[in-house]
């Protein structure tokens, strides 16, 4: 129950989480990331630092799309931007983990940032047609760069951590899951700040945004250039995760992937983007498990009801989409809300 | 009660001495047309073994999971299949898969891979060791077809058309140096970008060329047919082949007229081919009386030789261990596949490297041999 809260201070005001029950909340989140590995199998461990992943772009185009309103297909040749670098450093450089991420980052956030000009004058599905253009010309690149090693792309070593190799989902899970948390975060503390709110002006409405003194091409190639820098070390824990980086790693259905995961979960929102990409990684999963156990009395039902399955995926998508359009998060929001009065009022 | 109990332990018994065969299978997506073949290929080449009473008494059971063609997606799989169950055996949807999955496979050392993939890397027994291709790698195939070629017309050009992806590019270069090798003419190389379906300008550039052959690789249907229309329109007399995935009887009726004459490299027999005697297609036949693709025969032919890798290590009293029934697969010399190949097979090292050209007849609307079978390194 939470009826009213009282807030002392302006800071007490700006807070991330104002709440006790909040911080309980998070604490307890926190206390079952950390238990996950030692209590879960080895898929369902790889399952979580894919979905992390899948996570980490998401909010990225989340802060693109979502907040600044500048529609993107780009982002999975984004991601091939960081996972290349990475896989670039890792084996020709050999520089530690934690600087190829951050050089993915920043790598794919000047790319990011060159593909963002053409933001200033088109928007909408022009931009969108723009970015595919921009994916496009990046998968030329891969698949005929020879440091980039051309179609067969590149295999690497696993990154070490004091000389222990994370070769395996259970030991990555300690590097993807962090770097994911620290993303997030810092995605939602962007939208307190200055930048953020200029984001969020310049998705309303640009022209007013630009009355109010908010310069447009700084604030959209600033938009850009955070955004890749999210999909650049997503990509780069990708490089790290699958240790093969083809040009068919990241095709132009990731960057749908991507867009789809953020209008599901809730397009603007930070928990948007973590449910979005959840629900679009796991759901597949989770109806092949329901497969799974018809197994024993359906007859070959892997192949029977494989087909059935990619049309239930699909319908729950167009079914979200009418009924829910705010996404996921909404939902999330609404529940929140009636915990709030409840047991006074349900 | 006791009974219940005695059947509970013989039942986990019986569990764990079984030999499971897991599958990264590509049940939909752009590769489904294949996967829903080799899956039911696999499933019935297990059959005929555990209605057999198994190998050595252990029965084989199939583990798969449907990846829609996406390496997460099968490497999840892979996952799920392993911690689940012991493997012994697996099949890999693709190349992505197969090499994302190597340091794993080896990591863990306990099982043997083949999957849908032909690709020449992986055809390095020291890079894989712990896989196989069913069939010749593509590099191979392209032997096989310049062989062909260089007996039918020695000194002929050809032209290749690949498609720009790791697929179509795999077997382009080493095959130039072949062509050379062989006496043959490379008289053009064309790449076209992946899906692409407008072709005219690439057509005009193969008439120029006025090559002998044409060798399509990287496809699976489209743009094939839209380029031999287009080229027969122009009077162009040219041979048109392909590789194993897009020598499917059924693919190639789709060509339509295009399809007459249409050539290429299979290592397979087709399921109607009742040449001499093949005990194994006829029992495919009486299992499943309507035509089954090559994606089929690829399907079986591998569960087939996994499970004589893995009995051919029961026989010399080995653990089911990675390296032992790959050495164990390397054993196979000259062995009689029951008519699925034509000829005895042999896997000196990660390849089958045989197979044999057929052509397609309009008229009885199927392929038809055009060759004996070619066996490289022989």
């Amino acid at each position: 129950m939470r009826i009213g809260t009282l807030k002392l201070s302006y800071a007490a005001d700006e807070a991330l989480f104002d709440t006790k029950v909040q911080w309980i909340c998070l604490a307890l989140l926190g206390l079952s990331l950390i238990l996950f590995p030692f209590v879960a199998g080895p898929y369902w461990i790889y399952m979580a630092c894919l979905v992390a992943i899948n996570v980490a772009s998401a909010t990225g185009l989340n802060i693109l799309t979502g907040y600044t309103g500048l529609v993107s297909l780009g982002q999975a040749a984004f991601m091939g931007v960081g996972a290349y670098t990475v896989a670039v450093l890792e084996t020709r450089v050999g520089t530690p983990f934690i600087i190829n991420l951050l050089a993915a980052g920043g790598m794919t956030a000047a790319v990011g940032v060159v593909f963002g000009i053409p933001s200033l004058r088109v928007k909408g599905l022009y931009l969108a047609i723009a970015t595919i253009a921009a994916s496009m010309i990046l998968h030329f690149v891969f698949s005929h760069w020879d440091l980039t090693g051309g179609t067969r792309g590149l295999s690497m070593p696993p990154a070490s951590l004091f000389g222990l190799a994370l070769d395996q989902p259970h030991k990555l899970y300690w590097l993807i899951i962090p770097v994911t948390a620290l993303m997030v975060l810092g995605a939602a503390n962007l939208f307190r700040t200055r930048i953020g709110r200029a984001f969020i002006a310049i998705r309303d409405r640009d022209i007013s945004a630009e009355v109010l003194g908010i310069p447009l091409l700084q604030t959209k190639l600033t938009s850009f250039a955070l955004s890749s820098f999210y999909a650049g070390v997503a990509g780069g824990m990708w490089a790290y995760f699958f240790r093969v980086v083809t040009p068919e790693s990241f095709p132009l259905i990731n960057s749908i992937f991507y867009l789809a995961a953020i209008i599901v979960g809730g397009m603007g929102t930070i928990l948007g983007g973590i449910l979005g990409a959840t629900f679009m990684t796991l759901v597949p999963e989770v109806l092949k498990l329901v497969v799974g156990w018809l197994t024993p009395w359906v007859p070959d039902a892997l192949s029977l009801l494989a087909p059935i399955r990619t049309i239930v995926f699909g319908a729950l998508i167009v079914g979200f989409l009418i009924f829910e359009p705010q996404g996921l998060a909404e939902i999330w929001q609404r529940i929140r809300r009636f915990f709030h009065l409840w047991p006074f009022r349900t | 009660m006791a009974g219940l109990a005695l059947g509970a332990v013989e039942a986990r018994a019986q569990a764990q001495d079984e030999i499971v065969l897991g599958g990264s299978i590509p049940l939909t997506g752009v590769f489904a047309f294949a996967g829903v073949g080799i899956h039911a290929g696999i499933q019935d080449y297990l059959k005929l073994v555990n209605d057999e009473g198994g190998i050595k008494g252990r029965k084989i059971r199939y583990v798969a999971e449907d990846t829609g063609y996406k390496v997460d997606a099968s490497v999840a799989a892979f996952n799920k299949i392993t911690s689940q169950n012991k493997v012994t055996l697996y099949y890999g949807d693709s190349t992505g898969f197969a090499k994302t999955i190597n340091p794993e496979l080896e990591r863990k050392g306990t099982m043997i891979m083949a999957g849908a993939s032909f690709a020449s890397e992986l055809n390095d027994p020291k890079k894989f060791p712990l896989q196989f291709l069913p069939g010749p790698d593509y590099t191979e195939m392209f032997g096989i077809l310049m062989r062909y070629i260089a007996k039918e017309k020695p000194g002929a050009s050809v032209a290749f058309v690949y498609s720009d992806t790791e697929f179509g590019r795999d077997p382009i270069a080493p095959s130039e140096k072949l062509a050379t090798e062989l006496g043959l003419k490379v008289a053009e190389k064309i790449v076209t970008p992946p899906g692409s379906v407008d072709v005219s300008t690439e057509v005009l550039k193969l008439r120029r060329a006025r090559p002998d052959y044409t060798i399509f690789h990287g496809y699976v249907l489209a743009p094939i047919p839209e380029f031999i229309q287009q080229a027969k329109q122009m009077g162009m007399q040219s041979r048109f082949m392909g590789t194993f995935w897009s020598m499917d009887n059924s693919m190639v009726q789709q060509m339509g007229e295009a399809a007459d004459g249409f050539m290429g490299v299979m290592p397979y027999r087709y399921y109607y081919d009742k040449e001499g005697t093949s005990p194994m297609l006829d029992k495919i036949r009486q299992m499943r009386p309507e035509y089954q693709s090559t994606a089929y025969m690829q399907g079986f032919l591998t569960a087939m030789l996994m499970t004589e890798a893995v009995k051919r290590t029961l026989d010399a009293g080995k653990e089911l261990t990675g390296t032992n029934m790959k050495a164990s697969l390397n054993t196979i010399k000259d062995f009689d596949t029951g008519g699925i190949v034509g000829v005895p097979v042999s896997i000196p090292g990660n390849s089958l490297p045989v197979g044999r050209i057929y052509r397609f007849d309009a008229k009885q609307k199927q392929m038809l041999p055009a060759s004996d079978w070619i066996q490289l390194g022989k």
